[in-house]
C-alpha cells in the first residue's frame, strides 16, 4: 500500500534518472566520435541529435552536447531531468533511503553548480563521465538500500519503460526506413556505445559489426539489460508483482498490455525484420510504451473514486 | 581547579590566538563570571583546545556540507524563485548538567499539563473564565481561539500533543519561559540532524560528557499520536499531513514521517467520505485514523476554516467532529500560546495544579490594561513589543535599538490597538560560544526542548539550542538569519564527569 500520488512521482523518479544516464552517454559518445578526423564524427552526432527528436543538426557537438546536458531551458536536458528527479524524489523523501536520496542529491548539487559550465567546457570527457557514474552508484543505492517492495517496483517500472523507449528511439534514427542508413563501422561502433552496448555485443557477435547484429542484440537479446526486450519483460515482471494488490480478480490493464508486448518480441522473427524492415517493430514499441505509461496512471494513480469508495 | 580562559590563550595552536573568548556581560554556558570554565563544559573546552583553527574550519565545512548533502535545508523565497538553503549550524554543542535539566523537564511537564487543562476547560465548562483568572474575552475574543472545538471530545484531554517552548537564560543563570508554541512547533529534525553531527565531529567528547539521547524522539512521537485514537481503534493508520514541498519546514515533516515510518500525506491525498478520512492509495482507498498535521488551523479545511485553502481536505473537520479521525496538535490549541494569554500562564497553573510555576516567566505589559499601556508608553526604549498574533520574530519592536522615530510610529500604532501588544523587559539571553569567521565567540542562545503528551507526557532530553548569529543580536529566529547547534543533556551518573580538573571547582555551584 501506498498513496498513488507517491508512486506517480517514484515512476517519474526511475524515468527521469534514466534520461539523464542515456542523454550524458549520447553526448559523450558524439563528442569522443568528432576528436577523430573522419565524416564518422558527423554521422555520430545526427544519430544522437535524431535519436533525442533534434532536427537542427547544424550546431557543432560540442555546442549540441553542451544543450542536451546543461541547457536549463530545455525540459529534456540533463540538468532538467535531474532536477525533476530530484523533485521527485524530495516529493517521496519518506520512501527512499537516505543513501539513495544522497546519490541523487549529489547529483543535482553537481549539475546545479555555478561552475558546471565551466567544468563541462574544460573537461566536458570527466564531467560526463561523472554524471554516469554517480547514476550507476544511484542505481547500486537504491538496488541494495531500498526494499524491493512497492515504491522499489515503481521507480524500476519507470526506469525501464523509460529505457525501452529511448533505445528504441536510437535504433529508428538509424534503421527506420526514412532514416539515411548507417553502414559505416565506426558510426555503427558509436550507435552501440550510445546504447552501452559495445562491450556485450562483441562478447557475442565479436569484431563483426553488422546493422542485422546490432539490431538483433539490442532488441531482442534476453540478457543484455539493455535491450528493448529485456526492458519489456522487467517491465511486466514489476508490473505483474505491482498488480497483485490492485484488484481482486482479473489482471490489470498496464500488466496486460506489457505482457503483450513481452511475447511479441519474444517470438518476433528476426528474418523478417531484415526483409521487412525494422521500421513497423519499432513503432510498435514506441506506440505500445506509451499505451503501457498511460494504463498506469489510469489503473494506479488517477483511478475514478466513485469505483473504491466503501458501499 | 578548572582551565581558565587565559591558559587557552596562552597555547599558540588555538583558533582564538591574538583575541580571547570574552563573554559580555550575559551570562554565558560555558565561562563564570569569575572566568573559569563550568565544570560541564570542561570536557569539550579542552578538546577544542587541541584543534587549530584550520581543523576545525574544516570540522565546520564537513558540517555544513553533510547538511546540504543529506538536503536538510528551508526554503527561501525570493523574488522570482525559491532556493533552499541550510540553517546556519554551529558545531559546538552546548551543554546543560542534569540538574538544570531536571528542572526544566519537571516545569515544562507541569506547564503543558496546565496547558492542556486550560484548553479542555474553555472549549468545555470555561469554569476559569467563570472564576474570572483568565478574562473572557481576551480567550474569546482571540483570534485562534476555535468556537468549533467546543464541547469535542479529546482523548485524554490532550489538545497540545506535541509542545515546543522557548525557553532563555537570564543574567541570573535562572531559565525562564519566552513562550510557549502550541500550534504546529518545528524545528526537532534540527535536533535530531545536529545530534548525529556532533556525534560525527565531536565524538570523544560527546563519550566522555555521557549524553542523554534524544533519538527516540520518533518513537515516542508515533506512540503519543497511537494513544490519541487507542481507545477505539487498536492500531491506527497514522499519517503525517504536510503543506507540500514547498513549506519551508517540509524537510521536517519528510523526515518525522519517514522515522515514524507513516506515510507523509498532502491535502489532495485525502478524501472524506461519510465523515470519514481515506487517503488514495495506488490499491484503492484507505482509511486514516490520526492525523499529525502540519498546516496551521486556518487551512485544514475548506469547509469549515479558510475556503480558499487548498492545503487540507474538504470535511475534515466534520470527520474530526465525528469522532472518526483524530487530528495531532487539536485546532484551537493557538488560544493557549496567545502572547496575551502568556501572561496568565503561572495563575493557570496554580488555578489548575494548586502549584507554583518551577519555571518563571518574563514580566510581562498587557497593553490592553490603561496603566500598563501607559508604563509600556513611558519606557519604549528599554522594552520589547511584541504583536499578539505574530510570531518569527516579525510585528515586534526591539526599543533599545530602535530608532527615536522607530519607537514613536510604533507608540502610535500601540495607541490604536492596545489589546493587540503586550510588552516584556529586555534581556539579555545567555551567550555560548559559537565559531564564527575562523574565531570563537560568544554568541546568544535560547533553548527550544520538545515536549509530547498524549496518554502521558513526556519531555525529549535535548532541545534545539537556536543561536543569533549577528554579533550582539538578540534575534534568534531562522527566519531573521538565524542558526542552531546541538544541545547536550547530561546524564546524571556523568554530571561532573568530563574533566577531573573542574570537579572540586563547580560541585558547589547550582546547588
Amino acid at each position: 500500500m501506498m498513496l498513488a500520488r507517491v508512486a506517480d512521482s517514484l515512476y517519474w523518479l526511475g524515468r527521469y534518472i534514466e534520461r539523464a544516464e542515456h542523454l550524458s552517454r549520447l553526448s559523450t559518445v558524439m563528442l569522443n566520435a568528432t576528436l577523430d578526423q573522419t565524416d564518422t564524427g558527423a554521422e555520430a552526432v545526427r544519430i544522437a541529435l535524431s535519436a533525442v527528436g533534434e532536427t537542427d543538426l547544424t550546431a557543432g557537438a560540442f555546442e549540441a552536447a553542451k544543450g542536451l546536458v546543461l541547457d536549463r531551458s530545455d525540459p529534456n536536458s540533463v540538468v532538467s531531468s535531474l532536477s525533476r528527479a530530484r523533485e521527485n524524489a524530495r516529493q517521496v523523501r519518506d520512501q527512499i533511503t537516505t543513501e539513495t536520496w544522497e546519490r541523487l542529491n549529489l547529483l543535482y548539487l553537481k549539475v546545479m553548480d555555478r561552475n558546471a559550465g565551466r567544468e563541462f567546457a574544460d573537461n566536458s570527457v570527466t564531467f560526463l563521465h561523472d554524471i554516469i557514474a554517480d547514476v550507476h552508484l544511484f542505481k547500486g543505492a537504491a538496488d541494495t538500500t531500498m526494499s524491493h517492495g512497492e515504491s522499489w517496483r515503481f521507480m524500476m517500472v519507470g526506469m525501464y519503460l523509460e529505457r525501452a523507449q529511448l533505445i528504441a528511439s536510437l535504433l529508428e534514427a538509424c534503421f527506420a526506413e526514412d532514416s539515411p542508413r548507417v553502414n559505416d563501422h565506426l558510426a555503427l561502433v558509436s550507435l552501440l556505445r550510445m546504447g552501452c552496448a559495445l562491450e556485450p555485443y562483441l562478447r557475442v557477435y565479436t569484431a563483426e559489426i553488422e546493422p542485422r547484429h546490432i539490431l538483433e542484440f539490442m532488441v531482442f537479446d534476453e540478457d543484455f539489460p539493455r535491450s528493448i526486450r529485456f526492458a519489456t519483460s522487467q517491465i511486466e515482471k514489476h508490473l505483474s508483482e505491482l498488480a497483485r494488490h490492485v484488484e481482486a480478480t482479473g489482471r490489470a490493464a498496464p500488466e496486460r498490455l506489457a505482457g503483450r508486448l513481452k511475447a511479441r518480441l519474444e517470438f518476433a522473427d528476426v528474418g523478417e525484420l531484415e526483409s521487412q524492415g525494422a521500421g513497423e517493430l519499432l513503432t510498435t514499441v514506441a506506440n505500445e510504451c506509451a499505451r503501457i505509461h498511460q494504463a498506469i496512471y489510469e489503473t494506479f494513480v488517477a483511478y475514478p473514486l466513485e469505483m473504491r469508495l466503501p458501499a | 581547579m578548572a582551565a581558565k580562559i587565559q591558559d587557552i590563550d596562552d597555547t599558540p595552536t588555538l583558533p582564538m590566538t591574538g583575541a580571547a573568548y570574552l563573554p559580555g556581560v550575559a551570562y554565558d554556558e560555558m565561562i563564570a563570571h569569575g572566568g573559569d570554565v563550568r565544570a560541564h563544559y570542561a570536557a569539550l573546552q579542552s578538546r577544542i583546545s587541541t584543534l587549530g583553527a584550520g581543523e576545525l574550519a574544516d570540522r565546520q565545512r564537513m558540517l555544513e556540507r553533510s547538511f546540504l548533502l543529506q538536503g536538510i535545508t528551508f526554503t527561501v523565497y525570493g523574488a522570482d524563485s525559491a532556493t533552499e538553503r541550510i540553517i546556519p549550524t554551529d558545531l559546538f554543542p552546548r551543554i546543560l548538567p542534569a540538574q538544570e535539566w531536571a528542572k526544566i523537564e519537571a516545569g515544562l511537564t507541569q506547564r503543558l499539563q496546565a496547558l492542556n487543562m486550560f484548553l479542555a476547560d474553555i472549549y468545555g465548562e470555561q469554569q476559569i473564565l467563570m472564576d474570572g483568572v483568565v478574562p473572557r474575552e481576551l480567550v474569546l475574543g482571540a483570534p485562534s481561539y476555535r468556537r468549533e472545538m467546543q464541547n469535542l471530545y479529546v482523548p485524554h484531554k490532550a489538545y497540545a500533543n506535541v509542545c515546543g517552548s522557548d525557553l532563555i537564560r537570564g543574567q541570573d543563570g535562572e531559565f525562564a519561559v519566552l513562550e510557549d508554541n502550541l500550534r504546529v512547533p518545528s524545528g526537532v529534525s534540527y535536533m535530531l540532524a545536529n545530534r548525529d553531527a556532533s556525534k560525527r565531529t565531536f565524538p570523544g567528547a560527546y563519550r566522555e560528557a555521557g549524553v542523554r539521547p534524544v533519538e527516540r524522539y520518533p518513537d515516542l512521537l508515533l506512540a503519543t499520536l497511537k494513544s490519541m485514537s487507542a481507545d477505539w481503534r487498536p492500531n491506527p493508520q497514522v499519517v503525517v499531513l504536510t503543506p507540500g514541498v514547498y513549506n519551508s519546514a517540509y524537510y521536517e515533516h519528510a523526515y518525522l514521517a519517514r522515522l515514524m515510518g507513516v506515510p507523509l500525506v498532502e491535502g489532495r491525498d485525502l478524501v472524506v467520505h461519510d465523515n470519514m478520512v481515506y487517503m488514495r492509495t495506488t490499491t484503492g482507498l484507505r482509511r486514516v485514523d490520526v492525523i499529525y498535521r502540519r498546516v496551521d488551523d486556518d487551512f485544514i479545511d475548506p469547509l469549515t476554516f479558510r475556503r480558499d485553502s487548498s492545503l487540507g481536505a474538504a470535511g475534515l473537520f466534520n470527520a474530526y467532529r465525528a469522532g472518526n479521525v483524530v487530528m495531532c496538535n487539536a485546532p484551537g490549541t493557538g488560544v493557549a500560546d496567545d502572547k496575551a494569554v502568556y501572561a496568565f500562564v503561572p495563575d493557570i497553573i496554580r488555578y489548575y495544579l494548586g502549584e507554583d510555576a518551577i519555571l518563571p516567566n518574563i514580566e510581562t505589559f498587557l497593553c490592553r490594561e490603561p496603566a500598563q499601556l501607559s508604563h509600556v508608553l513611558d519606557n519604549l526604549d528599554k522594552l520589547v513589543v511584541k504583536a499578539v498574533g505574530a510570531s518569527g520574530g516579525y510585528g515586534m519592536l526591539v526599543g533599545p535599538h530602535a530608532s527615536a522615530r522607530e519607537r514613536s510610529e510604533f507608540a502610535d500604532a500601540l495607541k490604536a490597538d492596545p489589546a493587540n501588544y503586550i510588552a516584556q523587559p529586555t534581556i539579555q539571553l545567555s551567550t555560548a560560544p559559537c565559531l564564527v569567521d575562523g574565531r570563537i565567540e560568544p554568541r546568544h542562545v535560547d533553548l527550544r526542548p520538545f515536549i509530547l503528551s498524549g496518554e502521558k507526557t513526556v519531555v525529549t532530553p535535548g532541545a534545539l539550542t537556536r543561536v543569533a548569529l549577528k554579533r550582539g543580536s538578540l534575534v534568534v529566529n531562522s527566519s531573521q538569519g538565524g542558526g542552531s547547534k546541538d544541545t547536550w543533556v547530561l546524564a546524571e551518573e556523568n554530571g561532573h564527569n568530563g574533566n577531573g580538573a573542574g570537579h572540586s571547582a563547580e560541585k558547589g555551584t547550582g546547588q
